[in-house]
């Protein structure tokens, strides 16, 4: 503490600083972050409202500015008085600093993304008639006996065998198969999971750091490869998928290739953070031992990092399923490209029929992977003196080497997967590429690229905002530890797990047709189909930070005679809102990556401008500005989102 | 008075944690509570103030069968009695002084301390009691940034904030370094002594006991094996009680 020596900063001029400049008074009392933080508010807030008001003039009348600039106005004046507070060396409260900006930033976006409630209610018996082919999916028909059958429609979806040719595959004869779009999907997930791990693992080693600082150069080298795999990580596959169709043409194998790219970057970045963080001794002692990089890599780094890499290889198995499942959207190929063609029929029943089959899927590829990830990282803990059987051994191992080879060789079939076609792109393919790195600044371009990319974020923000704070009771319904021993309660609890489980199985670009239907394109409903899914997704989060809080507090809260209301104030509410908030905020981070592809189906912000009016007519210099702008997006915030995220803790 | 009568725990998955226990303990005894672990000392203490509901037996305490009060009484005999964990059990991101004060709750409406309103007579006792224990100057920083003895002593003031007559301590040291255990045992052992408050403390070290407890009782398996004053523990009876591998170690 200093003393009031000390102190003779003159408090009026402080006031009169922070007053004409926000934050500069605060500087002046040489609390230089916070002074910082106020002028960067102000100034954010104040250019928000200018572009609001200069771009979005109908929105933005009827004193809807003015209550904004109001709103603005109240900041400096309670910055002033926090300043000539601070300056008596009095208390200053930082929450309503902390609620006006956030005031002016939800008005800003509730007007921006076109927020329409009223619809909701005025379209309501369209949602009606959605939830109708929702709940009665193309999937079964009765016959003119009254038997249930598989309808056509499950014939496309799961494949169908015969109709009459067998096949004989060495001695059997086997009935022909012919592969549903799901059967593909899953095949577009698995060999582009292949694919991205093999090509991920040595370039992980070009940009780790403890690696490549031990070769002349390496560092440079290091720079280059973390900045390129972030770059390709920023771009959404289906934004890949975009630029891959016109290099081998639509179909399943653009679609491998667009999940491959952005597999093999995410992956790169896990796997090098893992190579990174390895133990130094065993390389220190190979080292020593007069060993040359290869050899060093090989039996000091390989063998401390086959688990995790296997376990995010199986974390990627999951996301990629789940991406696979909408690659169609612009590639072709899988279960997406069969929603498409539905869509465009009016068939909503067909549709419905794909959002199950995909929720099953996805559901069962998410347990699976998770499983699998648990076993790896128990047994990288098992300490066992026995050595395994070498795998030639084991008839097991070699049922599974020729099952997985059978099925290699399947789905490389399926997946359409022609390698030739890499060497003969489109004559459009050369220009694109040179295009999109000339990027088109004409100010016509940026505007619209600025105003869709904030819409894209503010749809984000909001979409964030909604799914959490529905899933918020929902999570303590969905918390084990919380819900009670009684046959109803475990009930409710299985109900809402299942619930988050199916609504987050399903990407959101394929909720945008629902509220498409119910609210007409746009932001408003690219930001709902993003709700939907951060509600699934997010209360899986939440409902598992519950779980996880310490018991001790509460038990000790519930000894000193407390109520069980006062237990959870002051037992479990304070261990789960910083968990809570950093949430938020991931999902935030997630969810302006997938916002810039909700416009493919019609929910408006960047994809929209892409999909719409860059691509379809060759604007590839101006594609260009607009994926450039989302990769500065994209990195910032996830960039942000980790730093707040790590204080958090 | 606390008389534990026949007091019996089986955990819905058959553990039998506790077989038949009695016993009894008077006003301002400082009873160590020995045994293995494992050997139903923390089900025993956990019993007392109901967190554990026992299968059967009565426990007794100024002649009210606790065992037999409802969930709505019970909330005013736990405020008389304190609790003290091994792991300290503090909300680590709350501060100081809000975990000591949370020592009140008992005593304050709910809805008050909803938002973190406690009187000012309650905020001069929990800084006298921070004092006593030498952590006034912590009282503003948050929890988990105090070693583990000093953690110890914000879980001693959060009990003393109930103004207790009964304080039940599960094995209050067995996380600490020796040094502070002493420290820690001290604390307890004034308690005892100036505030005439009853201590039960579930001990490992046997040269503990000695110090600082007035009575000892001794589990073994779930079963009472020993009950008498600490200084009647022989080499017999530690055998007994600890086995017949055991050695005695002693503690700084």
């Amino acid at each position: 503490m200093k003393t009031s020596s000390s102190l003779p900063r003159n408090a009026l001029l402080a006031s009169v600083l922070s007053l004409v400049v926000p934050g500069a008074g605060q500087f002046y009392l040489r609390d230089r972050s916070r002074g910082t933080a106020i002028f960067v508010t102000a100034l954010a807030c104040g250019v928000l409202i200018y572009w609001a008001q200069d771009n979005f003039r109908a929105a933005m009348a009827g004193g809807t500015a003015i209550a904004l600039w109001a709103l603005l106005g109240c900041f400096v004046i309670w910055n002033v008085v926090d300043v000539y507070r601070r300056a008596h060396r009095q208390a200053s409260s930082n929450l309503i600093g902390f609620l006006l900006p956030t005031l002016v930033i939800y008005i800003i976006g509730w007007q921006v993304t076109d927020i329409r409630p009223d619809r909701l209610i005025t379209r309501f018996s369209y949602a009606l008639k959605i939830w109708n082919d929702v709940i009665h999916p193309d999937l079964f028909m009765q016959d003119v006996a009254g038997t249930w059958m598989p309808s056509e429609n499950f014939g496309y979806i799961f494949g169908t065998i015969g109709p009459e040719v067998m096949t004989q595959v060495g001695p059997f004869r086997l009935p022909v198969y012919h592969a549903g779009k799901i059967v593909e999907t899953i095949a577009l997930g698995l060999m582009s999971t292949l694919f991205s791990t093999i090509m991920a693992v040595p370039l992980s080693f070009l940009a780790a750091h403890n690696i490549m600082s031990r070769v002349r150069g390496g560092t440079l080298i290091y720079y280059a490869m973390r900045t390129f795999l972030n770059i390709v990580r920023a771009i959404d596959t289906l934004i890949w998928g975009l630029i891959v169709v016109l290099w081998v043409g639509l179909g399943s194998f653009a679609g491998v290739i667009a999940l491959t790219i952005h597999s093999v970057a995410a992956l790169g970045k896990l796997f090098s953070e893992e190579v990174e963080h390895i133990d130094p001794g065993p390389i220190e002692a190979l080292t020593a031992t007069g060993a040359n990089l290869v050899q060093t890599i090989r039996y000091a780094v390989i063998p401390q990092i086959v688990p995790s890499f296997l376990a995010y290889t199986l974390l990627r198995w999951d996301i990629n399923m789940r991406s696979a499942t909408i690659v169609g959207f612009v590639a072709g190929g899988g279960i997406g490209f069969f929603v498409v063609e539905s869509l465009r029929k009016g068939a909503y029943n067909q549709y419905a029929a794909a959002l199950w089959a995909i929720a099953v899927v996805v559901m069962i590829v998410d347990y699976v992977s998770a499983k699998w990830r648990e076993r790896i990282m128990l047994g990288a803990t098992n300490v066992s003196g026995e050595l395994p059987r070498p795998f030639y051994k084991s008839l097991r191992a070699w049922f599974y080497i020729i099952v997985g080879t059978a099925v290699f060789i399947y789905f490389w079939e399926l997946c359409e997967i022609n390698l030739k076609d890499l060497l003969n792109p489109a004559p459009t393919f050369g220009q694109l590429v040179r295009s999109f790195l000339s990027f088109n600044l004409d100010p016509e371009v940026t505007d619209a690229v600025v105003r869709q990319m904030l819409i894209t974020i503010f749809q984000a923000l909001l979409a964030t905002t909604l799914g959490a704070l529905a899933a918020i009771p929902f999570s303590f319904l969905a918390a084990r530890n919380l819900t009670g021993r009684s046959r109803l309660s475990i009930w409710i609890y299985y109900l809402t797990r299942g619930l988050f489980n199916v609504l987050r199985s399903i990407e959101a670009i394929l909720y945008v047709a629902i509220f498409f239907y119910w609210v007409s394109f746009g932001n408003f409903a690219g930001m709902l189909a993003l709700a939907v899914t951060t509600f699934g997704l997010i209360g899986k989060l939440f409902s598992e930070a519950i779980e996880n809080i310490d018991p001790g507090p509460l038990e000790a809260i519930m000894a000193t005679g407390a109520t069980r209301l006062q237990a959870i104030a002051y037992g479990i509410l304070p261990q789960i809102i910083p968990p809570f908030i950093s949430y938020g905020i991931y999902q935030w981070d997630i969810n302006v990556r997938m916002a810039t592809i909700v416009g493919f189906a019609g929910g408006g912000g960047i994809g929209w401008l892409l999909y719409n009016d860059y691509f379809p007519f060759m604007k590839y210099r101006s594609a260009g500005t607009a994926v450039a702008a989302i990769v500065i997006v994209v990195t910032i915030m996830d960039f942000a989102s980790a730093k707040i995220r790590e204080r958090m803790v | 008075m606390l008389r534990v009568e026949h007091l019996t725990k089986i955990y819905p998955n058959g553990t039998q944690a506790l077989k038949d226990v009695s016993f009894q303990v008077e006003d301002g005894e400082f009873l160590a509570v020995i045994g293995l672990s494992g050997s139903g000392k923390s089900t025993l203490l956990r019993c007392i103030n109901r967190l554990i509901d026992p299968t059967s037996g009565k426990i007794i305490w100024n002649d009210v069968d606790i065992t037999a009060l409802p969930a709505s009484q019970m909330r005013s005999v736990r405020r008389q009695i304190g609790m003290i964990f091994q792991q300290f059990n503090l909300v680590k991101r709350s501060s100081v002084m809000t975990n000591t004060l949370s020592g009140r709750l008992g005593y304050v409406s709910p809805y008050q301390s909803l938002f973190n309103y406690f009187s000012a007579a309650d905020q001069k006792r929990a800084i006298e009691n921070l004092e006593q224990l030498g952590l006034a100057d912590k009282a503003h920083v948050r929890a988990d940034s105090l070693s583990g003895g000093q953690q110890q002593r914000v879980g001693i003031a959060r009990a003393l904030m109930q103004e207790p007559k009964l304080v039940l301590a599960d094995e209050p040291v067995a996380s600490l370094d020796p040094v502070l255990a002493h420290s820690i045992l001290k604390h307890l052992e004034w308690m005892n002594k100036e505030r005439k408050i009853t201590v039960l403390c579930s001990l490992h070290f046997l040269d503990l006991v000695h110090r600082y407890a007035t009575h000892a009782i001794a589990l073994k398996d779930g079963q009472l094996v020993f009950q008498g004053l600490p200084k009647e523990i022989d080499d017999a009876q530690f055998k007994a009680i600890y086995g017949q591998e055991a050695e005695r170690v002693s503690i700084v």
